[in-house]
This record gives C-alpha cells, structure tokens and sequence, in this order.
C-alpha cells in the first residue's frame, strides 16, 4: 500500500453487498478492515467481554431513557459509538491505513485528509434477492429485514452526523452496486481510489 | 384576557418546557431560556398585562439591596422569580471547583485514600462512598463523581478489579451526602435561599436523616456487592502503586486550593453566626480564588459551566409565570385536599411523590416549582414549612438516585463507567439503586415522623 495514508469508509443500505465490497477493497489495498470487529479491538484495549457491548452497536439510543449531562450520556447505545468514533478519530491521528464499514466513519473522519468516502445502494429487488440467498430468508422477510435494518441504520447514523445517512453530498461517490454486481462494483472503486492517490 | 388564560398560558409553557428537556433534542439552557421569554410575553404581557408581575419575577432589584449579602438572621426571601441568590452562589463555587481541579486537588485526595488503604478493593468500596457523601456536602456532586469515577475506572485497570460496584455505590452516596447540606445539591440551595434556611438547619434536620440513612446504605451496598469486592480481592494485581503527588503539577496552587476549599466549608457553616448571605460566600469565594489564581483567571472563568445558570435564570422565570398566575395555589390546595388534613399524610405524600417524580425528571424544576406549592400548604394545612422542607428536600434529592437518568452525577458516574467499556443500562443500574433508594426514604420518613410529630 502507499505510504500516504488511505481510509476507506463505506455505508450502504442493507442487502446492497456493501460490506463484502468492503472486504474486496480492504484485500486489494492489503489494508486492515473493521466492521464488528472494531469492538473487539476495543474491548480488548479495556479488558472487557465484547459481547457486552456488541448488543448496543450501531443501534439509536432511546432518548426518553437517556440524558445529556456536560456532555456524558447514560446510554449504553450511545457510548458503545462514541468508543468506537473515538478509536477511529486515534487510529486516523496515527497515521494508520484501513477499511471501515458504517458507524458513520465519513462523518467522524471528515477532516482527515486521507479520507475516501463511498454509499453504496441496490435496487430493491437485487438487495431482496441476495437477502434470500445469503440468509435463506423468504421474499417477505428479506423486505422485512431490508426495512429494519435501514431504518435501524438511518436513525442511528442521522443521530450522531450533522449530514443525512445515504445524502450523496456527504460522501465522494454514491454508486448503485445493482448495475454492475459486487466484484465489478468494487474494481470501479478500486480504480477511483487509486486515481485519487496519484493526486496526492 | 381572564386569569384562567394566563393560568393556561403558563401551564402550557411550562409543560413544553419540561417535554423539550426530557427529549434533550435541544439544550436545556436554550429551552429555559426560550419558555422564559414566551412567559415574558405571554403570560405576564398579553393574557395579565402586568409589567409588574413581569417586573417582580425578574427580581434584578434584589441584588442591590443589603439583604442580599449579609443579613443578620436568617431571613426567608419573600420575592418570587428568579432566585439570584442561588445562581450567584453556584458560580462561585463552579469558579473554586475549576480552580481545585485544575490544581489537581480531587484526584490526588483520591489516589491519597487508596494509597492509604493500600489499594484494596473492600477499603477502597468503603473509603470512596464515604468520600463520596463527605465531599458532595460541599462541592456539586457532578465534579465529586466526574473525579471519584473516573479515579476509580483508573485503579480498576490498573488493579484488576470491576468498577461497577464502586461507582454505583459513590453515585447513591454524593446525592445522599448532597441532600446533608444547603449547599450540597441545588434543589437545597433553592429551598435554603428561598426559605431563609441556614446551613445549620439543613445539617440537624435533613443531615441527620442522610447521616442514619448513609450507615444503612453502606451496609446495604456492601452486602449486595459482597461477591463481586471479595473476587476482586483475590485477583488483585497489588504490584501497581500510583503515587498521589503526580496529579499534583503546582504545589503552590494545590496548597492554595486546598485552603480556599477548607475556607469555604468555614464560611458555609457558620454563615448563620457571620451573617454573612450564600450568594456573599459564592462571591467572596470566587474573587479569592481568581485572585490566588491570577494569570489562570481568564482560563477559570471561560471554564464556568454557563450553559447552567442560564438554565437556572429561564427556569425561575417560567415557575415564576406558574406562581404569579396563581396556578400552584390551586396545586397546593389539592395535595392539601388529597392529604385530608392530615400533616403525616401530607408529609409522605410530598416526601415519595417528590421522589418518584424526580426519579425520572430533573430535579430542579421540580424544587422550584413545588417551593411556593408547600409555602401555601404550610398556610392552608397548619404544617410548619420546615417539615414540609425537609420532606421535599430528602424527595428530591434522594429519589434522583433510583434511575440511571434521575440526577447529574448518575449520568456522569454512568457515562465514565460506559465509556470504560463498563456499561450500565438500567436494569443493571436500578436493582441496586432503587432499593437503596427506598431505605432511605423509610428511614428519612421514620425520623421525620418520631421527630416532628
């Protein structure tokens, strides 16, 4: 990988294959890449069972059980993402090179320099599908998991960044993986990321 | 325009007022101050057309009269509206704390306990609440639990121990050791300024309620807790000793923050004695400390949390809409309908409806709403507003520590706990508060009952 230092962050809507493209990117780059796991990584540093604070990530806080005061917050859903915002903004201030998946990385790391920034989408019956074949889900729950899970991931990214979850100005590309399927997605993204370090 | 509308006019405000900050979508300084203005307009200009009443809640006339800084006896204030008194006193202390902190005055007298008890778990579990209730009778207990939990999350790491137990437990002891002292938790601060209360009169009434309470509580948590001290005990990494004096970065400065500490616990005490007013004390306090601190003084200052005295100065507006509308009369006479005269109903009325509310509301809206609601039942029942104090005041601040979201510090001490990797959800936060909660209620109720009747 370059010296220069490279963060990919992708969001995406559930069922567009974002995440695996993520993956695809984070092999071709040889860079470390960070979904879940980053908890891990936390909870390491801690000395705490991850799995307590795995049930609290990317989920909204419910704010008639929760209060700000100067700044600290009581929920757990809350704190679990401010942890892991604060382990990335570290990772970022140390020059470090990766792959993130949600918990609103273009937004926490905006002013980082080496930020590339991608949204990617699906077309309802293209998500629906790859939803019934990865999960063994009926049509009927595929659409049910699809509306959960973004709903789920809008209110708890619209939360936390002053820009909306999915608005194409907050991010450097919004690209419908429908059109061109995971792999030629990701080798149209590669070759963006890589035109964008020749300019730096 | 008819008193009802005005009476309407007010509710209807102060109820928006209290639905935006329970949904904390805005701050809550921006909704007092906002709900203030509408009160200003609405209320008092359009449905009563009083500059007066206007005029009156403002109370701006009070702080240039002489009886606001030194007054021989305690005196109860007889004006309503904004109680400047309270917000000149909690920004003189803001400006002592900032000073005690920046000198690193709370961590090394944490680290100085457990060094002292050898970096135990159980000696720690007991030396911190006690700390914890001690400290808070005199400092807000935001900053004694911003220190004490963050301290303890430190030795907890560094120990090997879980600091659950701990900052529950230092939690429920700064809101008991708060609600010992006028100057412990603001709801005491408004009730004491606005009451005439002195500091000794607190201390022997609701002191002596959290003082018996507090030997249950320690008790009560220890016994709860027992398991998980004594594990921690047996895996303890005892071969990390922190030394104390490193939070210390300028002698000169700890040693005088540690003086003007100790001098404002002997002006708070004998303020009675000296006549010498609270809002006297929070400035005397706040210009020796800028003073002492000089170069630093610009940096103490911006530091002062602003955003809550405004908060204070917006609320007391809309209560004073609340009251100069004649609305909490009609309040003061329902509990009073609903107790059937009877002064021991009314008192544990006050005392667990208080403290059920301010489980789950702030505290200090409720305080000064309810101030002229029992100043009218002390008339209308024969009850001495004394009792009806102490009952509001031990509500109050007590019943803030049943739920993760009832006072400050159980934010705070929760939130330094989460963000440790250690969360506390409610569930979690509520099987040992709660109950502890209810222990000092019965206690408090009982000594009131064998006391006052």
């Amino acid at each position: 990988m370059a010296e220069k230092q490279v963060i990919i962050s992708v969001g995406r809507e559930y069922g567009s294959g974002g995440h695996a493209i993520a993956q695809i990117l984070a092999t071709r780059f040889a860079l470390p890449f960070y979904d879940k796991n980053l908890l891990e990584e936390i909870a390491t540093g801690k000395n705490v069972d991850v799995r307590n604070l795995e049930k609290y990530d990317e989920i909204p806080k419910n704010p008639l059980i929760s209060r700000t005061v100067r700044g600290f917050n009581n929920s757990p859903e809350e704190n679990v993402a401010l942890m892991q915002f604060d382990y990335l903004k570290k990772m970022a201030a140390e020059g470090t090179s990766f792959v993130i998946v949600g918990r609103c990385a273009e937004s926490v790391l905006k002013n980082v320099p080496g930020l590339i920034s991608f949204f990617i989408i699906g077309d309802k019956e293209v998500k629906q599908e790859r939803i019934c074949r990865l999960y063994h889900a009926t049509a009927r729950q595929a659409l049910d998991m699809m509306r959960d899970h973004d709903r789920r991931r809008k209110n708890y990214h619209n939360h936390f960044s002053e820009w909306k979850w999915g608005d194409m100005h907050n991010y450097d590309i919004t690209v419908n993986s429908s059109r061109l399927g995971v792999d030629e997605t990701a080798d149209f993204m590669e070759d963006y990321i890589r035109r964008r370090i020749l300019q730096w | 325009m008819t008193v009802q509308a005005s009476q309407v006019a007010a509710v209807v405000i102060f109820l928006s007022m209290f639905a935006l900050i329970i949904t904390d979508k805005f701050e809550r300084h921006v909704v007092t101050l906002l709900c203030a203005f509408s009160t200003l307009v609405i209320v008092f200009g359009i449905c009563m057309h009083s500059p007066r009443a206007a005029w009156e809640t403002l109370a701006v006339q009070n702080i240039f009269t002489p009886g606001f800084w030194y007054s021989a006896g305690a005196a109860e204030s007889a004006s309503t509206g904004i109680n400047w008194a309270t917000i000149i006193f909690i920004a003189g202390m803001m400006i002592m704390v900032e000073g005690m902190a920046e000198a690193g005055f709370f961590r090394w007298l944490c680290m100085t306990i457990a060094r002292i008890v050898h970096y135990r778990a159980i000696p720690i579990f007991f030396t911190f609440m006690l700390m914890s209730a001690l400290l808070s009778m005199f400092i807000d207990s935001i900053t004694v639990i911003l220190f004490l939990a963050a301290v303890t999350v430190e030795l907890a790491q560094l120990l090997g121990f879980d600091p659950v137990p701990m900052i529950l437990s230092e939690i429920f002891c700064a809101n008991l050791g708060g609600s010992a002292t006028m100057c412990g938790d603001p709801p005491n601060i408004i009730m004491g300024t606005s009451l005439g209360f002195t500091f000794n009169d607190f201390i022997t009434n609701t002191g002596l309620m959290a003082g018996v309470s507090m030997i249950a509580v320690v008790i009560y948590f220890f016994l709860i807790f027992r398991k998980e001290l004594e594990q921690d005990e047996v895996h303890q990494n005892l071969n990390v000793h922190p030394d104390p004096m490193e939070a210390v970065h300028d002698l000169r400065s700890f040693r005088i923050s540690y003086v003007i500490f100790l001098l404002a616990v002997v002006l708070l005490v004998t303020h009675a004695q000296t006549g010498l007013t609270v809002a006297a004390i929070g400035v005397i306090i706040a210009a020796i400390t800028l003073l002492t601190a000089w170069k630093k003084a610009p940096e103490l200052l911006k530091k002062v949390d602003y955003r809550t005295l405004l908060f204070f100065i917006g609320l007391f507006v809309v209560v004073g809409g609340l009251e100069q509308t004649g609305f909490l009369q009609i309040v003061a006479d329902m509990i009073g309908k609903a107790s059937g005269g009877n002064p021991m109903i009314l008192v544990a009325i006050i005392m667990w409806v208080s403290a059920f509310l301010s489980a789950f509301i702030d505290n200090i809206p409720f305080v000064a709403t309810m101030l002229p609601v029992i100043r009218a039942l002390s008339v209308s029942a024969g009850v001495d507003l004394s009792v009806l104090a102490w009952a509001l005041s031990i509500g109050t601040d007590v019943g803030g520590s049943a739920t993760p979201i009832g006072a400050s510090a159980n934010v705070v001490g929760t939130s330094i706990a989460a963000r440790s990797g250690h969360l506390i959800t409610w569930g979690r936060y509520c099987r040992s508060a709660a109950a502890a909660t209810c222990i000092v209620l019965l206690i408090s109720m009982g000594i009131m009952f064998i006391r006052y009747f």
